[in-house]
């Protein structure tokens, strides 16, 4: 039994904490502009393009990743500052709304470049390795991933509870207008979690396409979203919440991948259910079981509109 | 002795560790019109919001001509952090209504930052509020079958803005009229939904010296002309006294006192609240 | 009495803009080849219209921001499509699954009002959990139902229904409305012309509802839920009825889309379908119908026809155009759009409807700052 669920519960883990480094910059942006960032995914996508593309030209590996870092964070700065910023008055549906545009033109651009094609992502040494956990042959990458996006988030959550941009976060998370009047800068603190958000992203790309191999146009769709619903699941706006929301559905997506193996191996069934089907459908059912029985998440908080 | 409109009995509205309102009670009778004052930020739009279902109380049973509108006591988490004593316990049952259902049962009310239909006209504001006693459903509407209802409808709203005298602007975009026409159209807007017991917040805010003035001839005359029972939550002491047969007094949600106006003026508490008394 | 008479110049005038337009499309498909790129780009576009005036009753009207509009037209392009291929055809379609469940087909329009039924069906199941969240939860959760039907349609234990992953195909199509005598040669073309029919009643009957005591309540909700609720407007009853409206009129949508593609598979339901769609709403102005139709076929001729010179090389004399080949003419597109989106917030239309247009400056409405 425990030979058949490990392998899905291992991959499971990874993918969670890829999810998770997504499934941050979501809750953040949430947190301070309440804006669904529907473009989030395809800026990790992008990164991946941007990986594909400098390795391709022969720099040495460690600066096409530090490159790769830079690249998606200025990408992320410059979408807020072009797409949003100007929007900040306007009501929240023009801003989603510019949000899938967004999303739209970075995808159709990557379509024109790459010609559609799947992009090969080049192979990371260490953690391309295979390694063998009990019993299972993996790559490093399944182990490095919850290790690097532990470390990550602690020192996310450092940063916001002890340094003076930090507390700039919170103040302007809580009451934006009378954040503004105190004297913070709103402008700088909405960069700096774009900035932030689009850093964890470019690392959750490299750790997420050197599992999956390939990158095409609409890759960071899926992930995107499933992201976005981890963050939802703990509560948005909260990033312990998104971290163990994105590890949950990492966990059980991939269970359920092999739940028709497991089932059969365990002699419960005695034929192919096509449940694999579901593992993307699970997300948005965990997502709306959430939203009706507590719709503030894990870890939300609850607010009353005030009339 | 004529008959209990509104009875709100231990009413305890807490957001997370702040008290908006601290176990106030109240009795409106039939015919009256009442005041509800106390200085900014005493609760007293929070009582309103609670009243039309737009809140679920803390603690604490509103009734509205004996029917039980909103009925609850400290739940769960609540629990620890209640600041208010338990006086009545409510613990029976939860009851809340939707605001639409309170509307219905005959309370009408109008908002302090005025919210009217931005989109719509004048008389298209007035109109949507008759919705709520309509007979014709989505199918007849939409195949406009419904057009004599539509008629009687549009005849009434007329009538009603002749009332208030905003006639000459029925076609304008309600939000483009200046604010004190804007106060004058929500109380339409309410009127229009035939309630028994109408709620207004803030009437005069906004209002120049002469509206005011004219204010309040014209609650008295509506009074009259639609048989109805008022509760005003106001700071101008001019038109509180002159209008109301009762006035409550709320400061830091608590009630502090009650009686006529001339038993208001008099009353030393009530002075200390206002004007900022010793500290106890 | 003298508005009166202005309302009805301008709602004369708009039915003589709508009757010419017919009789264009008429006279043109008469007359052109049925190849002409005009006609791929009417009957699309005449389907597309359809679910974005039925988005915008949603966005536009009653103030929800939903994205399951791909998950309705899902519905009602299966249900259409399960309902009217033809019976010996069935075992051709469902190879894998012994010709299916479903031994019976049912005329065309019949099966038209049952899919925009079955979407609507679903709609009212959905609702009831979801309409009951705040905007951008509504948003969401509606993307994700969406998301659920794509896999449940494409899961091969119900195959025999939906023929799992694989393609359903044999169904009427739009151009099974042609009318062909004896030796099947075409005597009269209809084949742009019903689906204009469709969308047409459709629409219609969207815009009566907008213009009747109930669109007004659904006006009321989207400027003010909390003022609404509070003049006796049932917020969730209203809700729920829109959003069921909404999904009927997609699923017939959706049932379109399957006659004009001729083949349909619950794979290309994405996500990217319903993002087109509100962008063509946003284009043609939220909360205007007459935008959203303009948009709609703007939207779809440029991106299958006047601006797909942009993916081919281009000369001009001796020079080659740089940056033109595959793909360009939808960066191009999407730059579009994101100007739309930024600097004409009000779209083609903004608020405004056809009837308007033909009044005078003095009596239009004022743009109402959202």
């Amino acid at each position: 039994m425990f030979n058949t669920v490990f392998p899905y519960l291992l991959t499971g883990i990874s993918v969670g904490g890829q999810y998770a480094l997504i499934a941050i910059g979501y809750t953040m942006v949430y947190g301070i502009l309440r804006l669904i960032n529907f473009a989030h995914g395809d800026v990790f996508m992008v990164a991946g393009i941007v990986m594909v593309y400098l390795n391709a030209s022969g720099m040495p590996l460690w600066l096409s990743i530090l490159l790769t870092l830079l690249i998606t964070v200025v990408i992320g700065f410059t979408i807020e500052r072009v797409a949003y910023k100007p929007l900040r008055t306007a009501p929240r549906m023009s801003i989603m709304i510019s949000a899938i545009g967004v999303s739209y033109t970075l995808q159709n651009l990557v379509l024109y470049i790459t010609g559609g094609l799947n992009q090969f992502y080049p192979k990371i040494p260490f953690i391309s390795d295979s390694v063998t956990i009990f019993g299972v042959s993996t790559k490093m990458v399944t182990v490095v991933t919850p290790i690097l996006t532990v470390i990550l988030v602690v020192a996310l959550v450092l940063l916001i509870n002890h340094t003076k941009i930090g507390m700039a976060m919170r103040a302007v998370s809580k009451d934006f207008e009378t954040s503004q009047l105190m004297g913070i800068k709103i402008n700088n603190v909405i960069s700096t979690t774009f900035i932030i958000g689009s850093f964890l992203a470019a690392v959750g790309s490299m750790l997420y396409f050197t599992n999956y191999n390939t990158v095409v146009q609409t890759s960071g769709a899926m992930p995107g979203l499933k992201a976005f619903v981890a963050a939802v699941f703990g509560g948005i706006g909260s990033i312990p919440g998104a971290v163990v929301g994105a590890f949950v559905i990492g966990i059980c997506e991939n269970i359920i991948k092999g739940l028709d193996i497991i089932l059969f191996k365990a002699g419960i069934t005695t034929q192919n259910l096509g449940l694999a089907t579901f593992s993307d459908a699970f997300t948005f059912a965990l997502l709306i079981i959430i939203l009706i029985v507590k719709p503030t998440g894990l870890f939300g908080e609850k607010t009353t509109d005030k009339v | 002795m004529s008959r209990n409109v509104l009875k709100v009995e231990n009413l305890t509205m807490q957001f997370g560790g702040v008290v908006a309102v601290h176990d106030l009670c109240m009795e409106i009778n039939e015919g009256e019109i009442v005041a509800l004052i106390g200085p900014n930020g005493a609760g007293k739009t929070t009582a309103f919001n609670c009243i039309t279902s737009v809140y679920e109380p803390t603690n604490g049973r509103i009734s509205f001509l004996n029917t039980v509108i909103a009925q609850n006591s400290p739940q769960k988490k609540m629990r620890n952090i209640y600041a208010g004593t338990l006086p009545g316990a409510f613990t029976d049952k939860t009851v809340r209504l939707t605001p639409d259902k309170v509307t219905k049962l005959g309370i009408a009310r109008t908002f302090q930052n005025i919210r009217l239909f931005g989109s719509m006209t004048v008389l298209e504001n007035v109109m949507t509020a008759m919705h709520l006693r309509r007979h014709s459903n989505v199918f007849t509407a939409t195949l406009h079958l419904n057009r004599s209802e539509e008629k009687t409808m549009k005849q009434k709203a007329l009538k009603l803005l002749e009332t208030v005298g905003l006639l000459d602007v029925q076609d304008e975009i309600a939000t483009s009229l200046p604010y004190g026409k804007q106060r004058l159209l929500e109380i339409a807007r309410a009127l229009a939904t035939d309630p028994k017991l109408l709620l207004l917040d803030e009437p005069a805010a906004g209002m120049n010296p002469q509206e005011t003035d004219e204010l309040s001839a014209f609650i008295r005359r509506i009074k009259d002309q639609f048989k109805l029972t008022i509760l005003v939550i106001e700071h101008h002491m001019n038109l509180v006294m002159e209008i109301s047969d009762r006035i409550y007094v709320v400061d830091f949600g608590k009630l502090i006192a009650e009686g006529t106006p001339a038993e208001i003026q008099e009353n030393p508490a009530v002075i200390a609240a206002y004007l900022g008394g010793e500290d106890e | 009495m003298k508005t009166k008479k202005k309302i009805n110049a301008g709602t004369l005038w708009s039915a003589l803009v709508v009757v010419l337009v017919y009789a264009g499309v008429f006279i043109a498909e008469q007359n052109l080849p049925s190849t002409s790129m005009l006609f791929t780009v009417l009957k699309k576009g005449a389907t597309y219209a359809l679910v974005a005036v039925s988005m915008n009753l949603l966005n536009g009207f009653t103030g929800l921001f939903s994205l399951g509009q791909a998950g309705f037209m899902l519905i009602g392009a299966y249900t259409y499509a399960i309902f009217t291929i033809p019976v010996a055809d069935r075992l051709n379609v469902y190879q894998y699954y012994d010709g299916g469940l479903i031994q019976f087909a049912m005329p065309v329009i019949p099966a038209l009002i049952v899919a925009g039924l079955a979407a609507a069906l679903f709609a009212f199941l959905i609702g009831m959990p979801v309409l009951r969240l705040k905007s951008d939860y509504l948003a969401i959760a509606t993307l994700g139902f969406a998301e659920i039907l794509r896999a449940i349609f494409q899961w091969n234990k119900l195959g025999a229904v939906t023929n799992g992953s694989n393609i359903l195909r044999e169904f009427p199509t739009f151009n099974d409305f042609n009318i062909v005598n004896a030796e099947g040669e075409v005597v009269v073309y209809l084949s742009t012309l019903v689906p204009f029919l469709i969308a047409g009643v459709c629409i219609a009957l969207i815009v009566m509802l907008i213009n009747s005591t109930f669109g007004r309540s659904l006006r009321a909700i989207k400027d003010d839920e909390i003022a609404a609720e509070a003049m006796g407007i049932n917020l969730f009853h209203h809700k729920q009825m829109s959003f069921c409206i909404s999904s009927f009129f997609a699923g017939i949508g959706g049932a379109m889309l399957a006659m004009y593609q001729s083949t349909i598979q619950a794979k290309a339901f994405t996500s990217a379908m319903t993002y087109e769609i509100l962008l063509i709403v946003v284009i043609g102005g939220i909360g205007s119908v007459t935008g959203s139709c303009i948009s709609s076929f703007l939207f779809v001729a440029c991106s299958e026809w006047w601006l797909r010179f942009l993916d081919q090389k281009q000369m001009i004399g001796n020079f080659e155009v740089p940056l033109l080949r595959n793909g360009f003419r939808l960066v191009v597109f999407s730059i579009i759009i994101m100007i739309v989106v930024l600097f004409f917030r009000q779209g083609i239309m903004g608020t405004k409807e056809l009837p308007d247009l033909f009044r005078r400056k003095k009596n239009l409405k004022p743009e109402v700052k959202a």
